[in-house]
């Protein structure tokens, strides 16, 4: 089905959270004020690696307006954080190693005295070699940034034997490639308020995407119990990844408790910039090979992922590329080995598609120039390759089955781009671009395709908690309290959305609660496409018991047989009618009716950290058009044909993969964060650039298949991130039919693709036909 | 403070005897009310809505006009407000996104949330008084008008998509200004 | 710098003169202290990136009369400087006296930043992408020195920017555009921008053409070409002129015309881009234009 709103019908439902977003009205936590409120800001480092001889404050506190002035010796706890591994230092005491890091911090009466004040604090500092290239950093000779070494992790894959297969191999194909240091750009950057409570606690609202690892991390760092800590986490202007790591929450708290008055930190974006997480900079090489008859037989990849100055999740993202770079392919032979390595380079981290963008784009690049030395149809090399049901998962590991590889890959041969694209290049039914015959003979274009099948969950080994509670509340409202956070991706809609349809109450018997330390229970994260698996198998777990418990309730009230009644709008119905309204119903209680469920996210039972169990599978198409004389791409089409079982909310569905899509167009053709010496190039907007809406003009078609295996239990799976992770190698397949030119290093360079297009008659000849 | 590597240099500038210039008496309209406010004249009109006048709904985010979170209309017509200081909206009628449906939300509006013209929302005040202003000048653009008028409004969650079906339903539906 | 403007410890002080020469003395009296602002959108930039520092004292161009004028007598089209880029984007006036530099207003940043941003401004950076515009249409800058408003070609004020010669006191007032005298054939004017994406970017390269088409002789007369780009120096490409002036167009004139402004087409390395592509880009637009020119006006 292709989604739309027409498609959709009556389940095209408004977002609850939208009124108040298209009205201005809606309270990010940046735009949070409090009586007394002072500013935070922060000092980082002037240097990218260098050690610090002296920190001298002095001149900084004396400023009128200045209420206080903290560095290391004012952490009263771990002076680390970091989700994985807590080393990054709150505030540097003896050495720093990017340009974020942080020295000092200040509350002042206002930003203009903050900022006067931390131009005042005196840092020296003794310049250390830069780690500017992760292979550098990988020498023995290298300056270590951290005693255990520079390569913050490593990981090894191998299943039988390469070196002989390679031998046996008909076409052997090796290629080097390099992707981009992606900036999330969300639109609202880091911040929030942090109030000091009367009673010694500390209100934290400050985004993240996991509002009690905040809370856990936060008490480490302040020696409080995490029960003092309260964390406000949504609602938030964006995250993709770049918010789920501690950003400005330990200077605000900080500076709360020893201020006792209300702090507020709100990253420039300047700011944002120079100390928040990107994407991994990967170089990932391989080497595939094939039998005469195209089925691959032997693939053996190396991967250095450029981590940056901490650890934050580099190691697990490496975990992930590595998962990924095998792919849904059965490959009998396979040896991978990466390495996570710290560099100066700001830090990387966490970041939609989580290592999987970069490794498809090597994996899948990798399938097509095989398929060009074969003289095959590179779908068609696909097919003779593709995972089907029963297979394991890319590590060997047992997974939920399902058809989605080869439901993706029929869904995409069928679809009019490909269609038209055998054709010989004629457009498709219902195309509305302008007919080839009337593009300039510098124009030419291309389409290619790509498939991916990306994992959801934090995977084996990690503590990957879900849950939910359902309430019917004394004032009669539905009460629906989860601990994820709504940064845009539609989570509140879902949900209500889930409770709509399945429970049958309507839109305003409900009250999601969300993002809420003190009253949500552990739900885990709202990251790794989880967070709509997550709410729908909670939901199926609950909902017997609470329906079973509202029923029995109104039963009891109204004397009539439970077994008649059912849920529905408004309150307990008995056939047509109301028969009591939940407000009524609630009248009647002394305390909440309660349902509570806890659970794991499922996972494999193989034991290799990281592995995945539930994966999502996408095929896109895209069509390009690239303009020879400026070297530059337009992608005029895209065709995604996703398998992520029931569409739990079709708005959000389709907005994450446009969304997603926009984020890979960036990613393939304009982004990157430029750095030399270790300090960004790119420092804000207008040289980091994202796709704006002209970037963004072709047509995106969205095809949703729905169906699951008969026995699964898992429902929807995730889709926040399979919209962004496969268009790049589609779009260097597109630009390889066009011109005949291979890209390997992104976004794409239009250097490589320009022609000398007039220096003599033959190419204007030859291309004008 | 964007960049610390320049702070020491702007330390001593500002100890030195900057002169704080006189306020300045800004009279304008804000969403149909006059006001006349005491401020330093390059002050940011972004800092006097969010901080002065506590409308939050016009967001900071780039800070150099590079992606239309802060955008309002100054006499009818979109300006960056990161960009616009006090002394240059005097005697200016400027409309901020909570001036637009002071009663019920404007077509426009609606027209975003029946299309899912956003998800975080974030750019959404910036990009709905984008297409207010360019649908006072012409109620019937064409897709290039469409595209030049919202090139300055950076969405980073929806792919544009929802918010081109917004702007052509609000178009269809015939918003009068 | 971030915020250090934003608050009365740090703003700078505002002046509002109300002629020029008024500007020019407080500008004189202040130095370094003092800039000029119009639309203060590039300057506004260059204070939150720290490229610059924010000035003590600001001196608001805006009530100075005739500044805002679009005005048209016989020979010319005279812009001020203040006049905003929005108003040249949609200026009937200059869409007729000077396409090129209509469409270049076009491409310049955003819509809304067009609206406050100003004509003056992006001459007075030095590279703003109006000026190749500027330079194939042949404007002259009026250009306030203190004493007098002398006029004087876009090409030679920039030979001064560029060599550091113009004193900060220093005044573009305005700019005039010679209105087209005809010339029997059709005129063509051209201005084409390259970036790193679609819209909204800064220019990688720009290229501006203006000549006039003898559609019978297959023949352009009156040929200015010229290209910029980023903060380079916008500049004619005087041998790839020359190559044109008054010949018959054929394609291995355009191989020809390709390396001239290819090689003749002085730019720089930037993180983004390196000056071959640069010169490639200028290159191949211009010759496309030419060819276009060549393979459809010829046939119609």
């Amino acid at each position: 089905m292709l989604l739309n709103k027409e498609s959709s019908g009556s389940r095209w439902r408004i977002r609850p959270d939208g009124q108040d977003k298209v009205s201005g009205k809606l309270q990010y936590l940046t735009d949070m004020a409090a009586e007394g409120m002072l500013t935070g800001r922060v000092l980082r480092a002037q240097q990218a690696h260098a050690r610090i001889l002296s920190i001298c404050t002095e001149a900084a506190l004396a400023v009128p307006g200045v209420h206080a002035v903290i560095t290391h010796e004012d952490v009263p706890g771990l002076n680390g954080f970091g989700i994985a591994l807590p080393h990054q230092p709150v505030f540097c005491y003896d050495r720093v190693r990017y340009t974020g890091d942080a020295i000092a911090a200040v509350a002042a009466e206002n930003d203009a005295i903050a900022e006067y004040a931390l131009s005042l604090i005196q840092v020296e500092y003794e310049p250390l070699p830069l780690l500017e290239d992760a292979e550098e950093a990988m020498k023995p000779e290298a300056i270590l940034l951290h005693e255990e070494g520079n390569v913050l992790h490593h990981t090894e894959y191998r299943r039988g034997d390469p070196d002989e297969a390679f031998g046996a191999c008909a076409h052997v194909v090796e290629e080097t490639y390099f992707t981009p240091r992606q900036m999330h750009t969300y639109m609202e950057t880091e911040g929030g308020l942090f109030i000091p409570e009367s009673n010694g606690r500390l209100t934290v609202y400050s985004a993240t995407q996991h509002g009690l690892m905040d809370r856990r991390q936060l008490s480490r760092i302040l020696a409080l119990p995490e029960e003092d800590i309260r964390v406000v986490s949504s609602p938030i202007g964006g995250s993709f990844g770049g918010k789920d790591e501690l950003n400005v929450q330990p200077y605000g708290a900080l500076l709360a408790l020893r201020t006792r008055r209300p702090v507020r930190l709100h990253n420039s974006r300047y700011e944002s910039v120079r100390a928040g997480l990107k994407r991994h900079p990967m170089k990932i090489t391989m080497k595939t090979g094939c039998d005469s008859e195209g089925q691959i037989v032997a693939h053996r990849v190396r991967i250095i992922s450029d981590t940056g100055a901490y650890a934050t999740l580099g190691a697990e993202v490496l975990n992930f590329a590595t998962e990924h770079v095998i792919g849904p392919y059965r490959i009998p032979h396979v040896e991978v080995e990466g390495f996570a390595v710290y560099t100066n380079n700001g830090v990387s981290g966490e970041f939609r598609g989580f290592g999987g963008n970069q490794a498809i784009f090597a994996l899948e690049g990798q399938v097509d120039r095989l398929a060009q030395q074969l003289g095959l149809d590179p779908w068609e090399l696909r097919r003779r390759n593709l995972r089907q049901y029963g297979d394991p998962g890319p590590l060997g590991q047992p997974i939920a089955q399902t058809h989605g590889a080869v439901q993706v890959w029929e869904a995409l041969k069928a679809s009019p781009l490909l269609r038209a694209a055998e054709d010989g290049g004629c457009e498709g039914e219902g195309s509305d671009s302008q007919p080839e015959g009337q593009l300039p003979p510098w124009i030419v274009t291309g389409t290619g395709a790509a498939l991916a099948m990306h994992g959801a969950g934090l995977g084996y080994g990690i503590p990957d908690p879900a849950g939910g509670r359902l309430s019917l509340a004394l004032d009669g409202k539905i009460e629906a309290v989860f601990g994820y956070e709504e940064f845009g991706q539609g989570l509140i809609a879902t949900m209500e959305q889930m409770l709509v349809e399945q429970f049958g109450f309507a839109g305003d018997d409900l009250r999601i609660i969300i993002g809420d330390t003190d009253v949500v229970p552990d739900s885990g994260s709202s990251t790794a496409s989880r967070s709509t698996s997550m709410m729908w198998m909670a939901l199926q777990r609950l909902r017997p018991e609470f329906t079973a418990q509202l029923l029995e309730t109104a039963a009891a009230t109204t004397g009539e047989p439970a077994g008649e009644l059912k849920l529905g709008c408004g309150g307990v119905w008995k056939g047509c009618s109301l028969l009591i309204s939940y407000a009524q119903l609630a009248r009647g209680l002394k305390e909440p009716l309660v349902c509570e469920t806890k659970f794991q996210y499922p996972t494999t039972p193989l034991q290799r950290v990281g592995a995945h169990f539930l994966y999502t599978y996408s095929a896109i198409a895209v069509r390009v058009e690239l303009n020879l004389l400026t070297g530059r791409v337009r992608i005029t089409d895209q065709y995604h044909a996703v398998a992520a079982g029931p569409v739990a909310n079709p708005q959000g569905y389709l907005g994450q993969i446009e969304g997603g899509s926009s984020m890979a167009v960036g990613f393939t053709l304009s982004e990157d964060a430029v750095m030399t010496g270790g300090a960004y190039v790119t420092k804000n907007m207008d040289t980091y650039l994202v796709p704006t809406l002209i970037d963004m003009n072709g047509r995106i078609q969205v095809e949703a298949i729905e169906d699951l295996p008969e026995h699964d239990t898992y429902g929807p799976r995730g889709i926040g991130e399979i919209g962004s992770v496969h268009l790049a190698p589609a779009v260097a397949a597109a630009i390889f039919q066009a011109v005949r030119k291979r890209v390997n290093k992104l976004p794409v360079e239009p250097e490589l693709l320009q022609e000398t297009f007039f220096t003599t008659q033959k190419a204007v000849g030859s291309y004008a036909g | 403070m964007p960049d610390n590597f320049r702070l020491e240099e702007m330390g001593e500038m500002a100890g030195a005897d900057i002169p704080a210039g006189p306020l300045y008496t800004l009279n304008c309209t804000v969403n149909g009310r006059a006001l006349s406010l005491e401020v330093p004249p390059g002050r940011r009109l972004l800092s006097i809505l969010r901080e002065d006048l506590e409308l939050t709904g016009t967001k900071r985010s780039c800070e150099i006009g590079r992606c239309g979170a802060c955008m309002v209309l100054v006499d009818g017509r979109p300006v960056n407000a990161c960009l616009t200081m006090a002394y240059q909206c005097g005697g200016a009628e400027i409309t901020t996104i909570e001036g637009l449906g002071e009663a019920g939300l404007h077509p426009v509006q609606r027209a975003f949330l029946e299309e899912g013209g956003f998800q975080c929302g974030y750019c959404t005040p910036g990009m709905v008084i984008s297409v207010v202003g360019l649908l006072r000048e012409n109620p019937s653009p064409a897709q290039e008008d469409i595209e030049e008028a919202l090139s300055g409004n950076i969405c980073r969650c929806t792919g544009y998509g929802g918010i081109m079906r917004a702007v052509n339903k609000a178009i269809e539906s015939g918003v009068s200004p | 710098m971030g915020a250090l403007q934003d608050e009365p410890l740090f703003s700078p002080a505002l002046r509002q003169p109300r002629s020029l020469r008024e500007a020019w003395e407080l500008k004189s009296a202040c130095a370094e202290q003092a800039v000029y602002v119009s639309g203060g959108t590039l300057l506004r930039t260059q204070w939150e990136a720290g490229t610059a520092a924010v000035p003590q004292v600001l001196i608001d161009l805006r009530n100075i009369a005739g500044m805002e004028d679009v005005t048209r007598d016989d020979d010319y089209l005279t812009i001020g400087s203040l006049v905003t880029l929005t108003a040249c984007r949609r200026s009937g006036a200059l869409a007729s006296a000077g396409p090129a530099a209509a469409e270049a207003a076009r491409q310049i940043a955003a819509p809304a930043v067009r609206n406050l941003a100003t004509l003056g401004g992006n001459i007075a950076s030095g590279y703003g992408d109006i000026l190749p515009a500027l330079l194939v249409h042949d404007a002259e800058l009026a250009v306030y020195d203190g004493n007098l408003l002398r006029v004087q070609p876009v090409e030679a004020w920039l030979e001064r920017r560029w060599s550091g010669a113009i004193p900060p006191a220093e005044l573009v007032a305005g700019v005039r555009l010679p209105l087209d005298q005809g010339s029997g054939g059709s005129r063509l004017a051209v201005f084409r921008k390259v970036g790193r994406r679609e819209a909204f970017t800064a220019s990688l390269v720009t290229i501006a053409v203006t000549a006039d088409w003898d559609a019978a002789a297959r023949t352009l007369r009156r040929v200015r070409l010229a290209a910029g780009g980023g903060s380079g120096r916008p500049q004619r490409l005087a041998a790839a002129e020359a190559l044109l002036e008054g010949a018959e167009l054929s394609r291995s004139l355009l191989g020809a015309v390709y390396e001239a402004v290819e090689h003749g087409f002085a730019s720089y390395d930037d993180p983004f881009a390196g000056e071959q592509y640069k010169k490639k880009t200028a290159g191949n637009l211009i010759v496309s234009e030419l060819w276009q020119t060549l393979e459809l006006k010829a046939r119609s």
